[in-house]
């Protein structure tokens, strides 16, 4: 009575029920997950501008900070940038994204109104090894960004992190001890999106 | 044969088969402790309280469900694909729970990464399942997977309190050994810690319930 | 730009040890560390179960399960739990039926290994972290071959440390698996130090 037609018609069905019970859950739980991944840029973004949101706060509440805030989405040389209009003038926050030590890394950089100093730094995904280049997503890490600029001078674009301390240079940040890849990679992930600010920047004029 | 699932399933007066149960898998039977299974996940997320929490509360959602639908197909279930289908209702479930976690908590999603997904090999849900939830009527399998569930959450806890005050003073993110006189151990948070703590964990368990040894059975 | 698949080989091996360093792999890893011949041939075959099933789930993964994959549009990523490890089993039964006609001799000195390989966590774990690191093909494949032999690593050196403690004076309490646990760690704070040798971060 257990023959082969059985077996199969059991391992259908059940692959079958199986199937469509996680279907179900997904579909009620994907409207979620993508919320959730647009909260998580939207921080960063945020954060990035100098307006971080509390922690707690749910997916909801940060993309509504977003109009609350009037943070306009803009495209750029191909990338999808974010304005928002301070008091001083526009800051603009440009994503940045490559691969990192271990998985991929994205974050975004936030530019003052001469589009040229750093306002902030944020990353919002990264896989790199806790302690070591895990540490860039630490506020001490972001904060050397910040007042740097992206060129020194008119020569040389980009941004250099320096490994073994005395960053001096106005494009120059501290690299972390111990980390030396994953900084090599954040650097070169974030003037390839330099690269490109620039490049617009001067053929549009602004 | 089981217990009489009348007796069981009014469990206001839950009957001996089932605080019997109960015991064997939190206490006398512990998972970890005593039948030394499934430590793959159990160490990896226990870095901190909060994840070895939630990662005990998936352990116990995974066992009770697997083993409620394990048990319920017992009889339909051909020889042969035996463990096939233990290991698709299982799969299920964790996915299930792994889909509720990144739509309503995904920080701990991020955290946990992988490991919730390593629930499926854990030796103890599927040895579970094979073992009693394939034997068992439903209503007493549920009540065995909880406990071991429980069992397994506890060990989870355990570790991950000692791992966290040790490793970084904090427990549940809240300072408990102030840095001002205390230095947290980083071995502590990272892998060897785990495998240190768990044997000690084992060691004490040992100690004060020593193990059964082949005469004293 | 991307990390080389032999730096990820090595890492997998030493510095990250999928055992050591992501306690993958521990059931087999205690059951099966008394002697050394059987960890040589549980690692070995290991090995070439968690390489061959890593690159088999990469294909399955971006070629049908992501969204837009070139097979099926559709996201089905919430079943690549269920997949990977169908995969998997299905393999090692493969493997199983091919090592009992060509060498039974191996066949019988694995004996119940092989259906322990199936719910090894470190090959779906192999898998997993491919998916959530997304690697490419080459570095899948660094991957599971590092992680395979790692993994292999660390219970042959168990399997010797087994033996040289049968002569050992554990205390009571710490007999059988507790000081198994314990040797891991000074194993695992061990291969810690290896983080110099390969300029890996």
């Amino acid at each position: 009575m257990k023959g082969d037609t059985y077996t199969i018609f059991y391992a259908t069905t059940l692959g079958v029920v199986c199937s469509l019970l996680l279907a179900g859950v997904s579909a009620v739980c994907m409207p979620y997950i993508n919320a959730n991944r647009e909260a998580r840029k939207g921080r960063s973004i945020l954060d990035a501008l100098g307006m971080p949101v509390d922690d707690k706060l749910s997916a909801r509440d940060v993309l509504a900070a977003f109009d609350e805030h009037k943070v306009a989405k803009a495209e750029f040389g191909g990338m999808e940038i974010y304005i928002y209009e301070s008091s001083g003038g526009p800051l603009t926050a440009v994503p940045f994204q490559g691969q990192g030590l271990w998985g991929p890394i994205k974050g975004f950089i936030a530019l003052e109104p001469d589009r040229t100093t750093i306002r902030g730094v944020t990353f919002y995904e990264q896989q790199e090894t806790p302690g070591l280049g895990g540490e860039i997503g630490t506020p001490d890490f972001r904060q050397r960004f910040r007042g740097r600029k992206i060129q020194a001078g008119d020569t040389s674009p980009g941004i250099r992190i320096i490994r073994g301390g005395g960053a001096t240079g106005v494009n120059e940040v501290d690299a972390i001890t111990g980390a030396t890849m994953t900084c090599e990679k954040v650097e070169l992930m974030i003037n390839n999106a330099i690269r490109t600010i620039l490049k617009e920047g001067m053929e549009n004029g602004s | 044969m089981a217990a009489n699932p009348a007796a069981v399933m009014s469990c206001g007066a839950c009957g001996p088969s089932c605080r019997q149960t109960l015991n064997e898998g939190v206490w006398t039977n512990n998972p970890v402790a005593v039948q030394m299974l499934g430590v793959c996940s159990a160490l990896a997320v226990t870095s901190r309280l909060e994840n070895s929490i939630v990662m005990g509360m998936a352990l116990i959602f995974v066992a009770a469900m697997s083993n409620l639908f394990v048990s319920l197909l017992r009889n339909a279930t051909p020889r042969r694909i035996r463990m096939i289908a233990e290991v698709t209702i299982i799969a299920t479930f964790v996915i299930v729970f792994d889909q509720l976690l990144k739509a309503f908590y995904p920080e701990m999603s991020e955290s946990l990464g992988p490991y919730v997904g390593l629930i499926i090999t854990n030796c103890i849900i599927m040895g579970r399942a094979e073992a009693f939830a394939m034997q068992n009527p439903p209503a007493i399998s549920v009540v065995d997977g909880i406990a071991n569930g429980i069992g397994y959450a506890a060990v989870l806890i355990l570790i991950g309190a000692a791992r966290e005050v040790l490793g970084s003073g904090e427990l549940l993110g809240r300072t408990v050994l102030s840095p001002d006189w205390y230095t947290g151990n980083l071995v502590m948070i990272l892998a060897p810690g785990a495998f240190i703590a768990l044997g000690f964990l084992i060691a004490l368990a040992n100690h004060i319930k020593p193990p059964q040894t082949e005469a004293s059975k | 730009m991307e990390t080389s698949p032999l730096l990820i080989l090595f890492a997998a091996i030493f510095t990250n040890n999928i055992l050591l360093a992501s306690f993958l792999g521990m059931c087999s890893f205690l059951a099966c560390s008394q002697q050394i011949e059987t960890a040589i041939g549980l690692g070995a075959a290991v090995t070439f179960v968690m390489t061959c099933t890593s690159v088999i789930n990469y294909l399955i993964y971006y070629g049908i399960l992501v969204e837009g994959a070139p097979l099926v549009a559709a996201d089905l990523t919430f079943m690549s739990f269920i997949v990977f490890i169908a995969v998997i089993a299905a393999f090692v039964q493969f493997v199983e039926m091919f090592i009992e006609r060509f060498s039974p001799k191996l066949y019988y000195a694995l004996g119940i290994f092989l259906p322990l390989i199936t719910v090894n966590c470190a090959i779906l774990g192999a898998s997993l972290f491919m998916v959530i690191r997304s690697y490419t093909l080459g570095q899948s494949l660094g991957f599971g071959f590092g992680g395979g032999i790692g993994w292999a690593l660390a219970i042959v050196l168990m399997a010797g440390l087994r033996k040289k403690m049968n002569y050992s004076n554990v205390p009571a309490p710490f007999r059988g698996v507790a000081i198994i646990m314990v040797v891991t760690g000074v194993m695992a704070m061990v291969f810690m130090g290896f983080v110099g040798m390969v300029q890996i971060q």
